[in-house]
């Protein structure tokens, strides 16, 4: 930092540091050297440095005791530091140049920043912060300049390809170098208070000094050699550096490239010397920065080999990975992170570097595709998945404080997460990324500029992103990023910008208007696509692409392109036939109607070809073709057709449009209609649309013919075409419009015009007998893009300024209803104009769609670890409950044995106790659904959940192996309660004779009955049958409980020991019990077939009558001999065939009734 | 051929085989003229029924064994029929109120207040009040226990009721005090194994001691079960052999299975399959209490000292909260859940105390 006080005078600052030197001699020679050399040209500067560098080196030998001072010092020296810079900036005049020196500024600082946060110090670190938010405002305001600057220029000839070829972004001219180069002596000194690297640097020192006391070319060249063979020695000693290296060749390579290949041959020496210089002084912790300097001087061939080294290494380090290295590596890794800020035009402008990185890139991925084993790697893989089903939540959650950065400091940027961030949950470092329009998505491509690493990340995305040349930061170097970042704005805002200025200068507004949402749709696919190109998309540069881009777009579609831009829009584009626009009526009118599609293309996410919009229409414009002439014969033939290719819906004569709420249906109809010159008839769920009134006033409708061309004046004949559109069909219900779907079918049949019918859910089991009838379109939700297009330039109509990234929240909040969207906006409107992402989010978290989850989904959802879970409330997890008060407690019953619960980590004995205490809990639930159940007690619901739902889950929270389970409660209910029937029935039957109760009977007679049952029959087959028989007359059991006996008495899916007699057996004992009659105490069938008819079961008689036929058949021959139970059985079957055949023989729709009122 | 215990059931008080002191006492209750409402309880298997029958008889005379089942229907106010099976005599009428499910107040308040309210004609041949027997009454819910009581007291002139159940914790304390509890134990052993030989000398066979003995403990002293059992083992072996294998009924055998699985392994695909079993038992009716008791047994036999206390202990905890609860499955997998992890930690401790 001394040296840096050194150059003080350059922005006229007097030295004041001289007292914090120690006694050196040299350098007080040294400082009025300095002094000297900062009035002088920057070519004398060159000797200078170079000194300077010596002698700061000698500083740093100094010893140890200056390191306080460093420290301490670098307080005031930041203070001051922004104060020169701005004076540097203030007092040169030229505009373009000045705004480079700035940004190397903020290189230097951020670059000297990364150094000290090599520090654990965390001093230092805050003054690195501190300072490079101050240097960050100067930044925002010379680019905000240029911004408003260039688009006003509105260069004509840009149109073709904007960015690389302006002369506004072209080379930083000389002047920067004064300034970096102090920055980097700064940075350098500051370094030196690290201990541990003082005696690698010293090895170093004395032929660097030798080196650079030559200033020569070649001797750079020469120099460069040899750090690339030292390098190469140091390799084995040092693997972060390699790592570093690795990570750090594509970006400051680029930058030194470039810079040498458009500077003068004898400036862009220079500043490289310098910086060597500085680097050696500056000893090991810079040696990422090293690196790129050496590489720099020779911007042809050595950068290929050093990188090809590199990656060597880096593919060595790679294959050694192991844990304690990793800390240290992430923290180099999150240094170079910086580096892309500081080449901010750099990477468009030069192609030449650009190649090394993609070499760079080949030979890491070879390297990679031969090593690893496969098996190996299946192995990793599935422990790795093992590994993040166990994986813990963050470790100091909110531990940091989130800073504050610039708005819209990550616009452009996709960020990939990947691991447990330390101190924020996943969604809260999305939400955050997004808050300052960052992008987050889940996988590594080439538009990827940053993976977010944290512990546990994902083995393969790290690999694919070290391969890709990914950046890759850690929570700290995210944190980092946004405090640093400096804002800009919005692309929208950018673009609605040059759209009021646009509209400023052309008078109709509606061509301005149109206009946007092209600029929109272009502007970040452009960035897009450009960004992976340059490894490091800078921001600047960047965002000085989508100026001059916008603008070049912009106002050529503008000017003539109107048409074209029509098709993107959801506003009026009736600019032809109406020509002012809809503003001024539109007051009094909700946006929805304001805003509502003028033509069939303005309909969002309906104009593809194959969209159902389209569709449609070509249905609508065939119709006639198809239905007119022919009548009667030609829709059978074209039912054929249906099975074949049934695309256009030719063989139908109705249209069935079915989708979700809000999608735009009706609109879509609507405007066929008037696209295609119909006239239609609109019948929604306000009319009355019974069987009678649809008979009436529609059947009257269809044969009419419309006057309105006469009214008009546009044509002079009648026109004959209307449209039939049946709104809501699946609101024809009740009482009111009883029999309108079966009407509206029978009017399908014959229909003389088109009809259009809408619904939400197409499976409803009232639309399904419809849907046979007709063209059926299912309407998608539009995609999130499409519809955020749409409402950016509703919202820059309504004067609403909202970030894009709330936008989406509040679009995904509707669930991808439109309608729902413009209304959620006009509602927030109301209230301020200017909305932020966090009201927005907060806001669409109110407005959020109920969704109701199937019982599966809740149970998964109560048991699972993860994301999605891990940051619900109490109420939350209770309200899971509430899908389905009934339901729940049975899943998670069921299911919760399935559960693998983190909580135990895979020991047996606390996953038992676990199980254990969820056991008992819903126990407890058990007991409260008692109370509630009996006592009618329904405001102990919210206990049961607790217990029955919410203590479960957090107990046993963890990883599902399997789909939820079904709940086997309620067959197993209803089977025991079947059973119980039986044994009352029986024991009813025993009950002269047994005097047990029930229980008793169950528990005692029936296993022992049983044996003596059978084992006559066992034992002398047929011959036995007689005692069996006079055993079931003993008491009083008729052939029917024998099935009953076996049924109830056998265990475990084992066939029970009756079914395994010999048939003949069997047979020979039904025969000897249908040989006599039995007398029963009790009322026998007549009473049983009595009461079931009592209940009016028309189906339970048709049973009974097909129960009868195999029975009769096994009887065989036992009918002659039958008794009056066999003939009371046919009889009654009989009688019930007969009863239902007269129910058939009356009407079709009474009898159904009927039987439905009976069930 | 009707089955032994039935073919050879004490029709009268003074052919009882065993409390015959209690006989008489009942023979004088009934000859001293005052006959009050009775609560006989006692486990299954002691011959509450048969006693009961021998009482109405010693009462009647053998016009009560002539019996008849009627099958009846109730309306109740929500215009809800309940069907429900009546055994009725000329002179009682037996009702199991609890197969009416959650509807038996109605059958109490509606079914039993008619019976009762009806005089008798013939007064001065019989006696002047008709019995109304309701069995299984702890089943009973609460609420026609209560609709009971005023109409045990109002109609006292003309109708007596006996109640029947297993045991009068679920009888509710007013009804307690208006009857008479008469409590039947179950047989002892020997007593058993007396009825078992004289039973068997009437069918003319030959049981050995040993044989009557194991039968009777097997039985756990139930008479019925031990008389079922003595049958079986005839239809399986004659002559009887000292050592013959004793028949027990299925649902006995799955349910030690089922303890046994529980001791043999504690994890949690055991659970589930525990869960699989313990539905089966359900499903074929077995109360779940039996169940319970069923459990402990073969637990306990498979536990040390301490464990033991403590597995009671947790057995009776269960238990109770499975008499309060309404799905028993829940509490029985979640008594299942506790032991196995108190089993196993029981377990590796003491392989842990082994080991050093």
């Amino acid at each position: 930092m001394d040296i840096r006080r050194f150059f003080g005078p350059v922005s006229g600052k007097p030295v004041v540091q001289k007292p914090a030197l120690p006694g050196n001699a040299k350098s007080t020679v040294k400082k009025k050297n300095n002094s000297a050399s900062s009035d002088e040209n920057e070519k004398k500067k060159k000797s200078t440095k170079i000194k300077n560098s010596k002698k700061e080196e000698h500083h740093k030998g100094g010893g140890k005791k200056r390191k306080k001072h460093a420290v301490i010092e670098s307080d005031s020296e930041e203070e001051l530091e922004p104060v020169i810079k701005s004076k540097a900036t203030t007092s040169k005049t030229a505009p373009p140049p000045k705004k480079d020196p700035v940004q190397y500024v903020s290189e230097t600082d951020s670059d000297s920043d990364n150094f000290l946060s090599l520090k654990k110090d965390s001093k230092p670190k805050q003054n690195g912060t501190a300072k490079s938010t101050k240097s960050e405002p100067e930044h925002a305001c010379a680019e905000s300049k240029e911004r408003v600057k260039s688009p006003s220029q509105g260069k004509p000839g840009l149109k073709s390809l904007p960015g690389p070829t302006t002369p506004k972004s072209a080379p930083p001219p000389p002047k920067q170098t004064p300034t970096s180069v102090l920055d980097f002596f700064g940075s350098g000194t500051i370094h030196r208070s690290d201990k541990k690297l003082v005696a690698s640097t010293k090895r170093k020192t004395p032929t660097h000094d030798l080196d650079d006391l030559i200033s020569d070319e070649e001797m750079a060249r020469q120099l460069q050699m040899e750090e690339v063979r030292e390098l190469e020695k140091q390799i084995h000693e040092d693997e972060g550096f390699a790592r570093t290296l690795a990570m750090l060749d594509a970006e400051p390579q680029a930058k030194k490239a470039r810079k040498s290949s458009e500077e003068q041959p004898g400036l862009s020496t220079t500043p490289q010397k310098n910086r060597t210089g500085s680097v050696s002084a500056s000893s090991s912790p810079l040696k990422t920065s090293q690196s790129s300097d050496v590489i720099s001087p020779s911007p042809r061939n050595t950068p290929v080999t050093v990188c090809s080294k590199v990656a060597m290494m880096k593919k060595r380090d790679e294959e050694k990975k192991e844990g304690p290295t990793r800390k240290t590596s992430m923290r180099n890794k999150s240094s170079p992170i910086k580096e892309p800020k500081t080449s901010p035009t750099s990477d468009k402008i030069t192609p030449k570097p650009e190649v090394t990185p993609t070499e760079l890139k080949k030979s890491p991925k070879k390297l990679e595709n031969t090593s690893p084993d496969d098996a190996e790697k299946k192995k990793l893989h599935s422990s790795a998945y093992r590994n993040y089903l166990n994986r813990e939540g963050p470790r100091a959650l909110g531990s940091k404080d989130i800073p504050k950065g610039a708005e819209n400091c990550l616009e452009g940027c996709v960020f990939v997460l990947t691991g447990v961030l330390e101190s924020m949950e996943r969604d809260d470092a999305k939400s955050l990324i997004e808050r300052y329009g960052g992008k987050v998505t889940g996988n590594i491509s080439k538009k990827t500029s940053y993976l977010v690493q944290g512990r546990d990340g994902g083995v393969s995305k790290q690999e694919k992103a070290e391969s890709l040349g990914t950046k890759i930061l850690d929570e700290d170097g995210l944190l980092e990023l946004i405090r640093t970042k400096p804002g800009k704005k919005s692309k929208y805002e950018i673009t609605a910008e040059a759209e009021s200025k646009a509209s400023k200068t052309r008078s109709p507004p509606s061509h301005a208007e149109k206009s946007t949402p092209k600029a929109q749709k272009i502007s970040p696919s452009k960035g897009n696509s450009r960004s992976p190109h340059t490894p490091s998309p800078s921001k600047t540069g960047q965002a000085k692409g989508h100026v001059t881009r916008t603008s070049g777009y912009g106002t050529p579609t503008g000017r003539g392109s109107g048409r074209i831009t029509q098709k993107e829009l959801d506003l009026p584009s009736s600019s032809a036939s109406e020509p002012s626009p809809p503003s001024m009526k539109g007051e009094s009118l909700l946006w929805v109607d304001k805003y509502r599609p003028r033509s069939l293309k303005a309909v969002i996410g309906q104009q593809g070809d194959q969209s159902c919009a389209n569709k449609l229409l070509r249905w609508l414009q065939s119709w006639y073709q198809h239905h007119s002439g022919a009548g009667g014969s030609k829709p059978a033939a074209a039912k054929f057709s249906r099975f074949g290719g049934k695309d256009d819906g030719s063989g139908h004569k109705a249209a069935l449009l079915s989708g979700p709420p809000g999608v735009g249906k009706t609109t879509t109809a609507v405007l066929v209609c008037e696209e295609l010159g119909y006239s239609f008839v609109e019948m929604n769920a306000s009319c009355t649309r019974s069987k009678n009134s649809l008979k009436e006033v529609v059947a009257e409708s269809l044969n009419n013919t419309s006057i309105e061309g006469f009214y008009k004046g546009t044509s002079q004949t009648v026109s004959s075409k209307h449209v039939l559109i049946m709104d809501e069909v699946d609101g024809m219900a009740g009482n009111e419009d009883r029999g309108g779907v079966q009407e509206l079918i029978a009017l399908i049949k014959n229909t003389k015009i088109p009809i259009i019918c809408m619904c939400n859910d197409r499976n409803h089991p009232k639309i399904r007998s419809l849907a046979n009838y007709c063209f059926d379109l299912r309407f998608q939700r539009p995609r999130l893009e499409q519809i955020k297009g749409a409402m950016m330039s509703i919202a820059y109509k309504e004067g609403l300024k909202i970030p894009p990234p709330a936008l989406n929240e509040i679009i995904l909040a509707s669930n991808q209803d439109v309608r729902q969207v413009i209304h959620n906006l006009s509602m927030w409107s109301a209230k301020d104009k200017v909305m932020t992402y966090d009201r927005c989010k907060s806001d669409a978290a109110n407005a959020h769609k109920d969704m109701k989850l199937g019982p599966f989904d809740v149970c998964r959802k109560v048991f699972i670890s993860g994301e999605e879970t891990a940051r619900m409330s109490l109420i939350d997890k209770s309200d899971l409950f509430f899908h389905d008060y009934s339901l729940a407690p049975l899943f998670v019953q069921e299911n919760y044995v399935h559960v693998r619960p983190a909580a135990a980590r895979g020991d047996m004995k606390s996953h038992l106790v676990l199980l254990s205490k969820t056991a008992d809990s819903i126990c407890d639930g058990d007991l409260v659904d008692r109370r509630i159940r009996s006592g009618q007690n329904w405001s102990l619901l919210p206990t049961q959940a607790i217990y029955a739902s919410v203590i479960p889950g957090e107990l046993m929270r963890g990883y599902m192996s399997q789909f939820p389970v079904f709940p086997s409660w309620l067959g197993k209910n209803s089977s025991t309660s079947k059973h119980s029937r039986i044994i009352q029935e029986l024991s009813s039957h025993m009950s002269l004779k047994t005097m047990g109760s029930r229980q008793a009977v169950n528990l005692d007679y029936l296993y022992y009955l049983r044996q003596i049952l059978l084992h006559p029959l066992q034992k002398y087959g047929a011959e036995g049958t007689g005692q069996a028989v006079q055993l079931l007359d003993d008491y009083q059991l008729i052939k029917e409980d024998v099935d009953s006996i076996m049924e109830i008495s056998s265990w475990g899916g084992q066939p029970d020991p009756y079914s395994k007699l010999d048939s003949k057996v069997k047979a020979a004992f039904t025969r000897a019990y249908n040989r006599e009659a039995h007398m029963t105490p009790y009322a026998l069938q007549a009473v049983k077939k009595g009461r079931r008819g009592g209940l009016g079961d028309l189906d339970v008689g048709g049973e009974d009558a097909d129960q009868d036929g195999p029975g009769s058949e096994d009887d065989g021959e036992g009918v002659q001999t039958d008794a009056m139970i066999k003939q009371k059985k046919s009889k009654s079957a009989k009688e019930s065939k007969k009863e239902k055949k007269e129910d058939s023989g009356k009407g079709k729709g009474k009898g159904k009734g009927k039987g439905k009122a009976k069930n | 051929m009707s089955l032994w215990v039935d073919k050879y059931r004490p029709t009268s008080l003074g052919k009882l085989d065993f409390h015959k002191e209690q006989a008489t006492q009942l023979k004088h209750l009934v000859q001293c003229g005052d006959f009050p409402h009775l609560l006989v309880y006692g486990p299954s298997g002691a011959g509450k029924k048969t006693r009961i029958m021998c009482l109405l008889r010693e009462l009647y005379g053998p016009g009560v064994e002539k019996l008849r089942i009627e099958h009846q229907t109730v309306v109740a106010p929500s215009k809800k029929k309940i069907e429900i099976n009546t055994i009725a005599s000329n002179y009682h009428l037996e009702v199991n109120a609890s197969d009416a499910g959650n509807q038996d107040r109605v059958v109490i308040q509606e079914l039993i207040k008619t019976v009762a309210q009806s005089q008798q004609i013939q007064s001065s041949t019989q006696k002047n009040f008709k019995v109304v027997l309701l069995t299984e009454v702890d089943r009973l819910t609460k609420d026609a226990q209560h609709a009971l009581r005023r109409t045990m007291e109002k109609y006292m002139a003309t109708c007596r009721i006996i109640l029947c159940s297993t045991s009068t914790s679920k009888v509710i304390e007013p009804i307690r005090s208006r009857c008479l509890a008469v409590r039947i134990p179950l047989p002892s052993t020997e007593e058993v194994c007396s009825v078992l030989t004289s039973v068997c000398k009437k069918e003319g066979l030959l049981l050995p001691p040993e044989l009557a003995k194991q039968i009777s403990e097997k039985s756990g002293r139930n008479l019925r079960k031990a008389l079922l059992m003595c049958e079986a083992c005839r239809v399986q072996q004659y002559p009887f052999s000292v050592d013959q294998d004793v028949p027990e009924a299925d649902w006995e055998v799955y349910l030690r299975d089922t303890a046994s699985a529980i001791v043999s392994q504690q994890n949690p695909q055991r659970l589930l399959e525990v869960r699989a079993r313990l539905y089966e038992l359900l499903i074929h009716c077995i109360p779940p209490d039996i169940i319970m008791k069923g459990l402990v047994r073969e637990l306990l036999s498979n536990c040390d000292g301490q464990l033991k206390t403590e597995v009671a202990q947790l057995a009776a905890y269960y238990e109770h909260r499975l008499q309060l609860g309404s799905k028993a499955i829940y509490h029985l997998e979640a008594f299942t859940a506790k032991f196995m992890a108190l089993y196993k930690k029981f377990m590796e401790d003491g392989l842990d105390a082994m080991m050093f």
